[in-house]
């Protein structure tokens, strides 16, 4: 058995949070015009109509416009602008 | 709201990157926990928005990235303090604010009673602008115990007493003693009285506290009759008087009395007929020197003149001496008119009772 499964095992038998975990990326989408990511690694591409955010499994990707990054800290950031679009990846080398 | 006023107060910059990679850039910034905000992709370069402190560590990341920095922009206090730098002025007014507010501190602005019931608020302060504390004096001048002790011995009702200084203002809490001492002053006689009847009438209650009393409940007395003598009886074992001795008598007597009741009325009287004719006059006092505004000049006819008089204060005690007023004149006239019956019981009534109140005052005091 793989050492992500056991994991997520272990994570499901003591009801414990996938994010803390696994390092699951913790996404919380307000309407159509803010998204809040949590567990990231860090940015691959940032324009305005698209934003690329490396996670620790794969890569989540949103499209929009007039997209701006609020705040950017190691744990959190948030995207505002309007958002079409939220696609995750999976896979660790993604460019 | 909180953080962006910190921010403003440390100061931030808006730069403007632009390089090879500039997203390894704000992976470096966030790994070395600098925050970043307002971030903004504008035709291939990042505008985003950082602290000063931040943006001096960011020159090894910039250099290791192949990244231009440049600053568009700085907000903040430290930047708006380095821009207004000349303005010499300003910066006394700043400072002159603070020391003003620093002097006008060491002052009380303010004294405020609370729990007076029977002393009003300008009784209290006038007692103690006598003994030298005032709204207006220096704060480390009011010496909070004495004031307390000079209270206490003033007033003799007043149980307790508490003064403290909370900020620029004097707080004086007092608590009144309900039930008046009155037994102190009798104490000054220490003759031997009795107690004698004041007028005729059926003793329907009597408490007594000192001396003997010589009626009991329905007994009928006349005026001039001993009540309550003062001479109390000291009797041995056996009951036998020994001697007596003299005291003050105090007792409560309640009797049913009589007493004759008779008033006037004229059934003809004046009424004011008010006319509708005002004028109002306007004015302002400084000290004693008055600016009025307008006249109140009548024709010689029956005229009421109010004035009202408003003290400018700063607080609630502290009496700024400048006042302004209203002075009103209304003309009238009066008009002869007569009672009817009913009229006439309605006041003679209202006369009885207020007759009444005042003998029970008079009983009670």
């Amino acid at each position: 058995m793989e050492k992500e499964q056991i994991k997520k095992k272990l994570a499901s038998a003591a009801s414990m949070p996938k994010d803390v975990v696994m390092g699951a990326s913790v996404v919380t989408v307000l309407g159509m015009s803010e998204v809040c990511i949590e567990n990231y690694s860090g940015i691959t591409e940032y324009t305005d109509t698209l934003v690329r955010i490396r996670t620790k499994h794969g890569q989540i990707q949103l499209k929009g416009s007039c997209l701006e990054i609020e705040f950017y800290t190691n744990d959190e950031m948030k995207i505002t602008g309007s958002i079409n679009l939220i696609e995750f990846q999976e896979g660790r080398n993604l460019r | 709201m909180i953080e962006n006023g910190m921010r403003y107060l440390r100061g931030y910059v808006k730069i403007q990157i632009q390089g090879y990679s500039p997203e390894r850039f704000l992976n470096l910034c966030s790994y070395h926990h600098i925050l970043i905000w307002g971030l903004a992709y504008e035709d291939h370069c990042y505008e985003l928005c950082m602290s000063v402190r931040d943006f001096k560590r960011i020159r090894p990341f910039a250099k290791k990235t192949h990244t231009k920095v440049r600053v568009k922009e700085k907000y903040g206090f430290p930047f708006s303090l380095y821009n207004n730098r000349k303005r010499k002025l300003f910066f006394a007014g700043f400072i002159i604010c603070i020391f003003l507010l620093q002097i006008y501190s060491m002052f009380i602005w303010d004294i405020h009673f609370t729990g007076n019931e029977t002393r009003t608020d300008e009784a209290l302060s006038s007692f103690l602008r006598e003994k030298g504390v005032f709204a207006g004096m220096l704060k480390k001048e009011a010496d909070c115990r004495k004031i307390v002790k000079e209270i206490r011995t003033q007033y003799d009702d007043v149980v307790w007493v508490s003064a403290s200084l909370d900020g620029s203002r004097l707080k004086i809490q007092i608590k009144e003693n309900e039930d008046s001492f009155e037994k102190e002053e009798k104490k000054k006689d220490e003759n031997a009285v009795d107690l004698v009847a004041s007028s005729d009438g059926v003793i329907t209650k009597i408490v007594t506290r000192t001396g003997t009393p010589q009626v009991h409940v329905g007994d009928t007395v006349k005026k001039g009759d001993i009540l309550v003598s003062g001479r109390v009886e000291i009797v041995n074992d056996s009951k036998e008087v020994i001697g007596y001795k003299y005291c003050h008598a105090d007792a409560d007597i309640f009797a049913d009395t009589q007493m004759e009741y008779e008033d006037e009325l004229s059934a003809s009287y004046e009424e004011k007929v008010y006319d509708k004719k005002e004028k109002h006059r306007f004015y302002v006092k400084v000290k004693d020197t008055r600016v009025s505004f307008g006249s109140v000049k009548m024709k010689p006819n029956r005229c009421e003149f109010i004035s009202k008089e408003y003290g400018v204060k700063a607080g609630k005690n502290f009496y700024l001496p400048f006042s302004y007023g209203m002075e009103t004149v209304r003309s009238y006239h009066l008009r002869e008119k007569i009672y009817t019956k009913e009229e006439m019981r309605a006041v003679l009534s209202k006369d009885f009772e207020r007759f009444c109140k005042d003998l029970q005052k008079k009983v009670f005091k």
